[in-house]
């Protein structure tokens, strides 16, 4: 008996080690998920080898413009030749900041006539992972960036900023935006989602007009699609709510700059469901005035990546189009209309790597090329995005394994 | 034989300790292979596994009710797995789940940067929406329900399940 208690104390000991080296292996293992396997960045630094989200834009010089997020930091820096080599980074950020790293988050780049450059990204500010949207400008060609500031006043969480450049130089912003949920809730009502609220600088981003309110009540964790589908009115895709908690998607377009329109509905997709689809839309609007819409819906009535398009201002869309293999997870479907046609991008996986899949149009939406890979990689992998210097349009891709690629989207047959 | 008792009877008194001193089990790194894992480990059980997020909203509002739900129903295994992109937050995870009371159940948090490769495994057409619940049955027959479970249909699914054995 003497043993075995001596035994047991034995025990009680090493149960103590035990539970202390199980709260130190706790510890490692929690260490061991920042390693580089299991990050989304190949390394931590704030160089765009380790960027996990990039957006590109051209300049009105031709000037390939990226925005990047990489080790805490948004950095810009510019390429002269295709993005085979690029300048020294500017860095906008002066301090590691809690970046939105969500999935459909990234920092958004417009560059002007004068080639003034506008930014705009997301931060989470609190440990409730509020969000709060920054932007800043530079006026001297990207060698320096004017101390960030918020979009708002406000304090509720923003998030999913996009920025979009008139001709005359206007730049407008439109987020998700919850500051809504407060009256509701002093009033005891539900409030669901988010609001769409917007403003623009006559400035090339310098000040923005105070926040207004486009629509309410629209799902508030997908990108937004933002472009201008004719001078001084801009046009917004963006996941709704509508009746029923159904979050399918709706396209408004702008009277004028500080003027909403009416919204109309994409697509009958019914999908009702209470949850963060983190899979937003893509808009772009032809010189001809045709709206060419790409989403994803997991609704009652279809599933996957679709396409269609709008001859009437966006009032009315043809059928969707789905678009992809459904066996390989079609996702993040991009599209553009560019000088030689319509251009869309997505992603798919095969279960190994991960292909860029594209498709063009050169009748303005009526039919497609069969689809392409152009290009692949083996690991993690930002959205694909198409850019265009209004004479080519160009795949913009980063990837965690081979770095970022700017691919020139060549004519198909 | 004393040595097996000895042995057993502190493996007791270590969990019992582990227990006392409220040392909550580690969040499990999820990757590669680890979905396979935890359908073997719970094959024949009645499991609910949930897939959530600390930036997701809906998710915050369900998390609690869920939690309330393990402690309602012993019989149910429940798996949690923290299905944000990395960089994953493993305190706030933690933090988040111990207020829902779900320090106990089986807590992973993704833990591959290749998020698509391992939503891959667990169901290809899944395209990263949370939260998402997967009821597995006995049988091995999974049910999943996309966003905010409603817990009628969790206690109904329960019912079913505890009464057929």
């Amino acid at each position: 008996m003497i043993r075995a208690l001596e035994g047991n104390r034995a025990m009680v000991r090493n149960g103590l080690l035990g539970i202390a080296a199980l709260a130190l292996l706790q510890g490692a293992a929690l260490a061991q998920m920042h390693g580089q396997h299991t990050s989304e960045a190949a390394c931590e630094e704030p160089t765009l080898r380790c960027a996990t989200k990039v957006t590109p834009a051209f300049g009105p010089d031709g000037t390939l413009w990226l925005v990047w997020m990489a080790g805490g930091q948004v950095s810009v820096a510019s390429s002269q030749d295709e993005g085979r080599s690029f300048s020294a980074p500017v860095q906008v950020t002066t301090k590691r900041l809690n970046l939105d790293w969500g999935p459909d988050a990234r920092p958004k780049i417009v560059v002007d006539r004068k080639g003034g450059i506008a930014l705009a990204f997301s931060i989470f500010r609190d440990e409730a992972f509020n969000g709060q949207v920054l932007y800043t400008r530079s006026a001297d060609g990207g060698k320096s960036f004017a101390e960030l500031k918020p979009i708002t006043a406000n304090n509720e969480s923003q998030r999913f900023e996009a920025l979009a450049l008139d001709q005359d130089g206007t730049v407008f912003a439109a987020w998700l935006d919850k500051r809504n949920r407060v009256p509701a809730k002093e009033a005891g009502r539900k409030y669901e989602g988010a609001g769409l609220f917007f403003a623009s600088s006559r400035d090339g981003g310098a000040t923005y007009t105070e926040a207004k309110l486009a629509r309410d009540n629209t799902c508030e964790c997908c990108r937004l699609g933002l472009t201008f589908a004719a001078p001084g009115r801009p046009a917004v895709i963006f996941r709704n709510i509508f009746e029923g908690g159904v979050r399918d998607h709706a396209v408004m377009t702008f009277a004028d700059v500080s003027t909403p329109g009416e919204i109309h509905r994409v697509s009958n997709d019914d999908w009702q469901i209470n949850a963060c689809p983190h899979h937003g839309p893509s808009l772009t609007v032809a010189p001809n005035g045709t709206y060419h819409v790409a989403w994803y819906t997991n609704g009652k009535a279809r599933k996957g990546l679709f396409y269609a398009h709008s001859r009437d201002e966006g009032r009315t869309f043809s059928a969707p189009m789905a678009l992809g293999q459904p066996s390989r997870n079609p996702t993040r479907p991009y599209v553009l209309a560019g000088a030689a046609g319509t251009v869309m991008v997505w992603k798919e996986f095969d279960g190994e790597k991960t292909s860029v899949q594209m498709m063009i149009s050169r009748d303005d939406g009526e039919s497609w090329s069969p689809p392409k890979t152009i290009s692949s990689t083996t690991d993690t992998s930002d959205h694909p995005l198409l850019v265009s210097n209004g004479r080519q349009v160009y795949l913009s891709w980063m990837t965690k394994a081979d770095g970022y690629r700017l691919t020139a989207i060549e004519d198909q047959p | 034989m004393k040595r097996g008792f000895a042995a057993i009877l502190g493996l007791g008194i270590l969990i019992a300790s582990a227990a006392t001193l409220g040392a909550a089990p580690a969040l499990k790194p999820f990757e590669r292979g680890t979905w396979q894992g935890v359908l073997r480990g719970h094959a024949g059980r009645p499991t609910l596994v949930h897939f959530w997020g600390v930036t997701c909203g809906p998710c915050k509002v369900e998390l609690p009710l869920l939690g309330q739900f393990a402690k309602d129903h012993p019989g149910i295994d429940v798996v949690t797995i923290s299905a944000d992109l990395v960089p994953n937050l493993p305190a706030a995870t933690q933090s988040m789940l111990d207020k829902a009371g779900l320090s106990s159940t089986e807590n992973f948090i993704f833990n591959d940067g290749f998020v698509e490769r391992l939503r891959f495994e667990i169901d290809p057409a899944w395209q990263g929406d949370i939260p998402r619940t997967m009821l597995i049955s006995r049988d091995g027959t999974i049910t999943t329900i996309e966003g905010s479970a409603e817990m009628a249909d969790l206690e109904k699914w329960s019912g079913q399940q505890l009464a057929t054995h």
